[in-house]
C-alpha cells in the first residue's frame, strides 16, 4: 500500500513498543512466583513445626500417637504431613487418611486447579513461547521422585538427612508437569530430650500458585493481543487521517505547474478543522495569490502592450500621412502629432516602468522618518512657481500638525505629485487645489482637493485601475491613466489607503492615509504654531487656509 | 465613388488622422469618440460603412456593432483592435464585422479596405451586371470583383483579408505559398504585420469552409514553409 509510506510505518513501530512495555511486565511474574513460593514454604514450615511441637510435647515418638494427631488434624491442613522416625521410616502420612479438606484461605484465591480448556492451552504455549525459549537453559531438569530406599521403605531425601541430622532441610522435586509443576518439601527434626527422635516432612505441590500465575500470564496475553490489534488499527487510522492526506496534498503540490510551466487547478479549500486542513487552506491560499499576481501581470502585460499601440497607430499614420501630403502647413501638422505621440510614448514608457519597480522593489528601498508637512510645503511651493500664476490656486495647510511616516521620501512626494498634479489638471481656471494634512488617531491623512467637475459615479469603481483614464468630453487627451494607480501602488506599500469623495457643490478631495511612525506617536502635533498642546486627536480644519502664504 | 464614413475611435489623434486620409480620398466622414455617441447618431441616420475601434469609453465597439447588426446585416464595419487577444477579433467578425486591421495598421491598408468595401456594396446592389470576373478552381469559385466565394455553391462569408489569402492559395493549387507571400497578399499595404496573423486566418478560413462542408480538406499546412490549396483528385 504506498499509503503506507514512512510515516505510518514509524508510527506503528511506536505504537507497538508502547505495548510491549506491559508485556515485559511479564517478566516481573517470576519475581511473584518466587514471593509465593517463599510464602508456601513459610506456611509449610508453620504446618511442621507444629506438628513437631505437638509430637515433642507427648514426650515419644510412636507411630500410633503420631497417626491419632494426624488424625485429629483431620485433614485441615494444606500440604501432606508425614513423619519419619530417626531411621526415616514413616510412622503416619496424612495421604493415607483420605482427601485433605483445607479450610477457605483468604490470601491465595482458590481458584481449581482444572485442567485449562484446549484452545487456553494453545493460546498460553503460543504466548510463553519466547519465555520458553528465553529459559531453554534451565528447562531439561531431572524427574525425580521421593528418594525412597527401596528394601526398607525408608525415606532417604536430603531434606530428610538434614532433618534428622538435627537441621532445617527443604528440598524441591520437579513432578514433570507440563507447567512446571513442583514438589516442595521441608523436614523439620522432632526433638525429644535434645535427641533427633524423628522427623516431620511437609509435602505440597506448587500447583496452585503455578494455575493462578498460569491465569495471571495467560490474561496478560490477551491484554498484549488486544492492545497489538489496537495499535495495528490506531496506526491504519493515523495513515488515514494524515499520511493519505498528505500524499495528496502532495501529488497536487506536484500537479500544479503544467509542463510547459503554467499554473494549472490548484488546491481545493480543504473543510477538515486539523492541522492537515489548515496545512490545505494555506496553500490553497498560496496558490489564489500566486494565481492572482500571474493573472494580475499578465494583464498588466497586455494592458502595456494595448496602451503602446495607440499612440503608435497615431506616429504610424501621421508619418504616412505627412509623407503624401504636399501642403507644408498639413506636414507641419502631421509632423508635430507625431511629436506629441513620441512624447507620450516617452511619458507612458516612464511611468510603466515607474509602476513596475513600485510594484517590485518598493521593500529594497531604504525607508526614513519622513516629515509630512515639510513635504507637502516643498511641493506645493514648487506647483505654485511651475504654474506661475496662470493655473489654479494652490493652498496648503497644516494646521501646525507634524505627521512623520517612514517611508521613502522621492515615493512619497511622487504620490503626492501626482495627486496634485490630478487636481491642477482637472481645476477649472481660476480654480483652487487645497492641500491639508491631518493626524490623528496612530494616522496621517492628507486631502487634495479640486473644484473640477466630480468623478462619475460610473467610474468609482475603476478610478485608481491601470490605464483607466476618464476626461470630460473635449478635455486633453494623453493622459497616460497610471498616475492615480501609481499613487495607490505606493499608498498600498506603506499600508496606508487611498480613496476620494465628491465635495459639495463640485469638486473631488482625494484622501490619502498613512500609518504613523510609531516612536513618532506620543510627542504628535507639537507644530510650529500649537505649541499651547494641541493633542494628537485634534484634527484640524478641512478647509481651513491659513498656511496660505505666498 | 463617395459615401459616408462614420470614425469611432476615443483616440484623438488617430481619429483626425483617419478622417484627415478619408475625406482626401472623397468620402464624407463622421467622427465619433466613444460608442454612445456614434450610436446616438447612428439611430438617426446611418453611415454607409463603419471603422470601429474595440475599446473605448462609454460603450465598446461590440456593443455597437451588435446594435448596427440589430438595424441593419449589411452595412460594412471594419474594426480596428488594439489587443493582441484572438479574443476581439474572433468576436468581432462573428458579430458580423467584415474586417479588422490590428493597431498600429497603415493608413493605405485601411484606405484599400475601405474602398473594397464600398466596391462589394456597389456591386451586390447590382447583380449579374454580366461584367463578373470569376475563378473557378475545382468546387470553389472566387469572384474577385465582388470579392465573394463559393463552395460547392454556397457562399462562403469572407472578410476582405481572407478573400485576398484564399485567392492567392487557389489561383495557383498544388503550390505552396509561404506566410511571407500570403501576408503580402493579405495586406498588400502593409508591411508590419505579424506572420502569426496568416496562421489565424487560416484557421478561421478553414472554419468557416467546414461550416458549410464538413469534410473540407483542401487547404494544407506545409510544415516549416507556409500552405497550399491541394488540387482535387479527379
Amino acid at each position: 500500500m504506498s499509503a503506507l509510506s514512512r510515516l505510518p510505518v514509524r508510527l506503528l513501530a511506536f505504537n507497538i513498543l508502547l505495548v510491549f512495555l506491559p508485556a515485559a511486565g511479564v517478566l516481573f511474574l517470576d519475581t511473584y512466583e518466587r514471593h509465593l513460593l517463599e510464602a508456601q514454604e513459610r506456611t509449610m514450615g508453620q504446618e511442621g513445626r507444629l506438628l513437631a511441637a505437638a509430637l515433642e510435647a507427648h514426650g515419644g515418638l510412636d507411630a500410633a500417637h503420631a497417626r491419632a494427631i494426624l488424625v485429629t488434624l483431620g485433614q485441615r491442613h494444606l500440604a501432606r504431613l508425614r513423619v519419619v522416625d530417626r531411621a526415616g521410616t514413616v510412622l503416619a502420612d496424612s495421604a493415607l487418611l483420605g482427601p485433605r479438606r483445607p479450610p477457605a484461605e483468604p490470601s491465595l484465591s482458590p481458584t481449581p486447579a482444572l485442567p485449562a480448556p484446549p484452545q487456553r492451552r494453545l493460546l498460553y504455549l503460543v504466548g510463553s513461547l519466547p519465555f520458553r525459549l528465553l529459559r531453554g537453559a534451565d528447562s531439561p531438569v531431572e524427574q525425580e521422585r521421593d528418594p525412597i530406599d527401596a528394601d526398607t521403605g525408608v525415606l532417604t531425601g536430603g531434606e530428610i538427612v538434614a532433618a534428622l541430622g538435627g537441621r532445617y532441610g527443604a528440598a524441591t522435586r520437579v513432578l514433570g508437569d507440563a507447567a512446571r509443576t513442583v514438589m516442595l518439601n521441608i523436614a523439620i527434626p522432632v526433638r525429644i530430650d535434645d535427641e533427633v527422635a524423628g522427623a516431620v516432612v511437609v509435602s505440597q505441590s506448587t500447583r496452585r500458585i503455578m494455575s493462578t500465575l498460569y491465569a495471571v500470564r495467560l490474561d496478560v496475553f490477551r491484554v498484549f493481543l488486544a492492545s497489538l490489534a489496537v495499535a495495528v488499527v490506531l496506526t491504519l487510522v493515523v495513515a488515514t487521517t494524515i499520511a493519505r492526506p498528505l500524499a495528496r496534498l502532495r501529488r497536487r503540490a506536484g500537479e500544479i505547474l503544467d509542463r510547459r510551466g503554467r499554473l494549472t487547478g490548484g488546491f481545493e479549500p480543504s473543510r477538515r478543522k486539523d492541522e492537515i486542513g489548515e496545512l490545505e487552506r494555506a496553500l490553497a491560499e498560496l496558490t489564489r495569490r500566486l494565481e492572482e499576481h500571474l493573472r494580475h501581470t499578465e494583464s498588466f502585460a497586455a494592458d502595456v502592450s494595448h496602451e503602446f499601440r495607440n499612440p503608435l497607430a497615431s506616429i504610424r499614420t501621421a508619418v504616412e500621412m505627412a509623407l503624401e501630403v504636399e501642403n507644408p502647413e498639413e506636414r507641419r501638422h502631421f509632423l508635430e502629432m507625431v511629436q506629441r505621440d513620441v512624447a507620450r510614448l516617452e511619458r507612458l514608457l516612464s511611468e510603466v516602468r515607474e509602476i513596475s519597480r513600485i510594484d517590485a522593489h518598493l521593500d529594497e528601498e531604504e525607508d526614513s522618518p519622513v516629515e509630512l508637512a515639510t513635504l507637502l510645503t516643498g511641493l506645493v511651493e514648487s506647483f505654485r512657481l511651475r504654474s506661475g500664476g496662470s493655473g489654479p490656486r494652490f493652498e496648503l495647510d497644516c494646521a501646525g500638525a507634524k505627521a512623520t511616516v517612514v517611508g521613502s521620501a522621492d515615493r512619497l512626494t511622487q504620490a503626492f505629485e501626482n495627486l496634485i498634479a490630478n487636481a491642477a489638471s482637472f481645476s477649472p481656471p481660476g480654480g483652487t487645489v487645497a492641500v491639508a494634512l491631518l493626524s490623528g488617531g496612530g494616522h496621517a491623512e492628507v486631502t487634495v482637493a479640486d473644484e473640477g467637475p466630480g468623478i462619475p459615479e460610473e467610474h468609482r469603481e475603476r478610478i485608481f485601475t491601470r490605464f483607466f483614464s476618464w476626461r470630460p468630453a473635449g478635455e486633453g487627451a494623453g493622459h497616460t491613466g497610471l498616475g492615480l494607480a501609481i499613487v495607490r501602488a505606493i499608498v498600498d506599500g506603506y499600508g496606508g489607503r487611498v480613496s476620494y469623495r465628491s465635495r459639495a457643490p463640485r469638486g473631488t478631495e482625494f484622501i490619502v492615509s498613512l500609518p504613523l511612525a510609531p516612536s513618532n506617536a506620543p510627542r504628535l502635533s507639537r507644530g510650529p504654531g500649537s505649541s499651547d498642546g494641541a493633542g494628537p486627536e485634534d484634527r484640524g480644519p478641512v478647509s481651513a487656509t491659513a498656511a496660505e502664504a505666498r | 465613388m463617395s459615401g459616408t464614413v462614420a470614425i469611432v475611435e476615443d483616440e484623438q489623434n488617430l481619429r483626425d488622422n483617419v478622417a484627415f486620409a478619408l475625406r482626401r480620398e472623397g468620402y464624407e466622414v463622421a467622427v465619433f469618440a466613444d460608442g454612445a455617441a456614434a450610436w446616438e447618431s447612428f439611430q438617426r441616420a446611418l453611415p454607409d460603412l463603419v471603422v470601429l475601434d474595440i475599446i473605448m469609453p462609454r460603450m465598446d465597439g461590440l456593443e455597437l456593432l451588435r446594435r448596427i447588426r440589430s438595424t441593419s446585416a449589411t452595412l460594412p464595419v471594419i474594426f480596428l483592435t488594439s489587443r493582441d487577444e484572438e479574443f476581439d477579433r474572433v468576436l468581432g467578425l462573428e458579430l458580423g464585422a467584415d474586417d479588422y486591421l490590428c493597431k498600429p495598421f497603415s493608413m493605405r491598408e485601411l484606405m484599400a479596405r475601405v474602398k473594397v468595401l464600398f466596391r462589394r456594396l456597389a456591386l451586390a446592389a447590382q447583380p449579374g451586371d454580366g461584367a463578373e470576373q470569376l475563378l473557378g478552381v475545382g468546387r470553389l469559385t472566387l469572384d474577385l470583383r465582388r470579392y465573394t466565394a463559393l463552395w460547392n455553391g454556397s457562399p462562403l462569408p469572407l472578410t476582405v483579408t481572407e478573400f485576398m489569402i484564399l485567392h492567392a492559395l487557389a489561383r495557383r493549387p498544388g503550390h505552396v505559398k509561404t506566410r511571407e507571400q500570403l501576408m503580402n497578399e493579405g495586406y498588400p499595404h502593409d508591411t508590419f504585420v505579424s506572420d502569426r496573423t496568416i496562421d489565424s486566418h487560416i484557421k478561421r478560413l478553414r472554419k468557416k469552409f467546414v461550416a458549410v462542408d464538413e469534410d473540407f480538406d483542401r487547404i494544407d499546412t506545409v510544415y516549416g514553409l507556409g500552405y497550399r490549396w491541394a488540387e482535387e483528385a479527379r
